[in-house]
């Protein structure tokens, strides 16, 4: 098993914020955004100098919660900084973005990293969408399309124009071109039919996150049937499921602290507005209708002592069939760095090495 | 699917007027709508279909599909041995329209057709749209058979969008597959590919970017090979492109007969409000 370390460069706000999304802007520090990218930069020296296969960083955007709007600068700065680990970008969120735009600057990324890098594509999810003033109804299709084109241009030796329904080009021809040919190992992430079905048809790995291992396993299932109907079989690193982890010296000390922890997200939607996106969000589970989770925290999958969180990753592999864990360490909302170092420590010594032969 | 088509309600091209022309010994069926600059266009292996995408270019040009001689109700055509000889029995049928210089559109197995044409006779032919040409074909690539189900699977990305369209008619196909197999020539010919470099017209080659007939990625030879050509891959269409995104493949066929090279600029408004 592959393991990747979901980096977030957490802001420490000196003041308290607005608990609302969007964030007010006006109330971010500068100082703290600062601190927050060097302190994301130390943290990652020791979870490379703990064994971590990946880094991983997302496209979140007007919230001090995950501090990389764009997930491709940061990525940039971490494998300029950063010697052995493999970079994972995954975002960028392809329905909002250029995709011209980001298959030259991934390209350029995997050059500038020697070959370190794994890409994810998605759509994102509805709020996201928002941040750009894109109708969710056509995001599907903005992705799907988006993403095809990406994959055309990383390979296509010649000039070529794109006649889509939402992107439009005369003469595409990248420079430079993605160092690992024909392009970094790429995922299609999400649980819809739709992205199992494009990273089928296009040979990609697929990405999960969140969900509990049986739900997150009927897309990984549909998604290795639909590769079967392509002709080919994924290997286990194609498929990637993200997930919280809280772990501690001992399970009851591991529960009493998820107890702790507020079940709602820190930087809530207004009413209004949540209502309005959980009308329209359209998402699913291999084709079954998933209700979305607006204002709700995230939930904590792996949760225990060293040993308990090393039999629920053993289970993980086994339902889901992931090959790669994409895990979250930091308590959700919280801003005190301490109790993250503190589970790294005991990840890295406990947990890491236990993981290599599942 | 917010962009999804809805299936067309009515057959297209029921503006075009059906002619004849004699020519090169053939009585040549032809039909015709549009006013402007003429735009010949040779057809596919399956003869001439009308396409949503003929009913847009005739708002901009005069718009004259041919049936090549053996296609179609036209007798079987025993006496054309190459696809040279089509070519120059075409450009004949042209002529005797009065049409001495045109735009010329080459429909996959006519897309061959047309290269040879323009090859004959470029001081004729303005500006050259290839849609999914099989002039470069994949190693052992195959024209579309069996049922009409079947044919129409591998010509569209989405036959369920078809609507008024007719199913492709594997008795018209048949008739006509002596002289295809006779006129295809191989999958990359080398009497043909040498010339290429030579050729100077403008050329627009589109590949659907679901075509299963001819695989997009040969349109990168005649990007390489051609001194003046553009490659457009058309998202989501198969090999009749014009069929799938009418809009889609009339838009940079328009754009490009009527800018040439200089299409590569966008002239598109992107201002919201003033």
């Amino acid at each position: 098993m592959k393991i990747s370390f979901f980096e977030t460069a957490r802001y420490c706000a000196p003041r308290p914020l607005p608990p609302e999304w969007p964030v007010p802007s006006g109330a971010y520090d500068p100082e703290a955004g600062a601190d927050a990218y060097r302190g994301m930069i130390e943290r990652l020296r020791y979870v490379e100098e703990l064994g971590f296969d990946w880094v991983s960083v997302s496209e979140h955007h007007y919230s001090p919660r995950i501090l990389t709007p764009s997930p491709i600068v940061s990525a940039a700065y971490l494998a300029a900084h950063l010697q052995r680990i493999t970079i994972a970008v995954l975002g960028p969120i392809v329905p909002h973005s250029n995709p011209v735009r980001v298959a030259e600057e991934l390209a350029m990324l995997d050059t500038l990293a020697r070959g370190r890098l794994v890409v994810g594509l998605l759509r994102g999810t509805t709020n996201e969408a928002m941040t750009y003033d894109l109708n969710p109804d056509e995001a599907r299709e903005r992705t799907d399309e988006g993403m095809e084109l990406i994959l055309r241009a990383w390979a296509e030796p010649e000039p070529f124009g794109w006649q889509g329904r939402h992107f439009q080009y005369r003469a595409v021809s990248i420079w430079p071109r993605p160092l690992q040919q024909p392009h970094p190992p790429t995922y299609a992430l999400g649980t819809s039919r739709e992205s199992c079905e494009f990273a089928a048809r296009h040979r990609l790995g697929c990405g999960v996150s969140y969900g509990p291992f049986e739900v997150m396993a009927r897309a990984t299932r549909y998604y290795r049937e639909q590769c079967a109907r392509h002709g080919w079989e994924p290997t286990p690193e194609q498929i990637i499921y993200r997930a919280n982890m809280l772990v501690a010296d001992t399970d009851q000390e591991a529960h009493a602290r998820l107890a702790e922890r507020p079940g709602t997200a820190p930087f809530a939607m207004r009413e209004g507005i949540r209502d309005a996106i959980v009308k329209i969000e359209s998402r699913n589970i291999a084709g079954q209708a998933r209700t979305p989770n607006v204002g709700g925290a995230l939930p904590t999958t792996f949760v225990g002592s060293p040993d308990t969180v090393v039999e629920q990753v053993r289970r993980c592999r086994e339902v889901v069939g992931a090959g790669v864990l994409d895990i979250s360490l930091h308590p959700p909302g919280s801003a005190d760095l301490d109790p993250l170092m503190r589970a790294l420590e005991l990840f890295g010594r406990k947990v890491l090495p236990r993981l290599r032969d599942i | 699917m917010a962009a999804t088509p809805e299936p067309l309600a009515r057959p297209p091209g029921a503006a075009f007027r059906e002619g004849f022309v004699e020519a090169d010994g053939f009585r040549i069926r032809y039909m015709e709508g549009g006013r402007g600059a003429p735009l010949v266009h040779l057809h596919g292996a399956g003869g001439l279909r009308l396409a949503a995408s003929h009913d847009l270019l005739s708002e901009r040009f005069r718009v004259v599909a041919f049936e090549m001689p053996g296609f179609g109700q036209s007798p079987e055509n025993t006496r054309t041995r190459t696809m040279p000889e089509l070519a120059s029995t075409m450009a004949q049928a042209a002529g005797k329209l009065g049409l001495d210089a045109f735009n010329l559109m080459g429909t996959s197995f006519g897309g061959k057709t047309a290269l040879w044409l323009a090859l004959q006779a470029p001081e004729r032919v303005q500006a050259l749209v290839l849609e999914a040409p099989a002039a470069i074909r994949q190693a052992g690539a195959q024209s579309p058979s069996g049922s009409p189900e079947e044919i129409a699977r591998r010509l569209y990305a989405h036959p369920e969008r078809l609507g008024a369209i007719p199913l492709p008619d594997p008795a018209l196909r048949a008739k006509a597959q002596a002289l295809v197999q006779r006129l295809r020539g191989p999958d990359r010919d080398p009497e043909l590919e040498a010339r290429l470099p030579g050729l100077t017209t403008p050329t627009l080659v589109l590949f659907g970017t679901l075509d299963q007939v001819i695989a997009p990625a040969m349109g990168r030879f005649y990007k390489a090979l051609m001194p003046n050509c553009h490659l457009v891959f058309v998202y989501d269409a198969g090999h009749a492109i014009g069929t799938d995104r009418p809009e889609a493949f009339a838009e940079v066929a328009i754009d490009f007969l009527q800018r040439r090279e200089a299409f590569v600029i966008s002239r598109a408004p992107t201002v919201i409000h003033p």
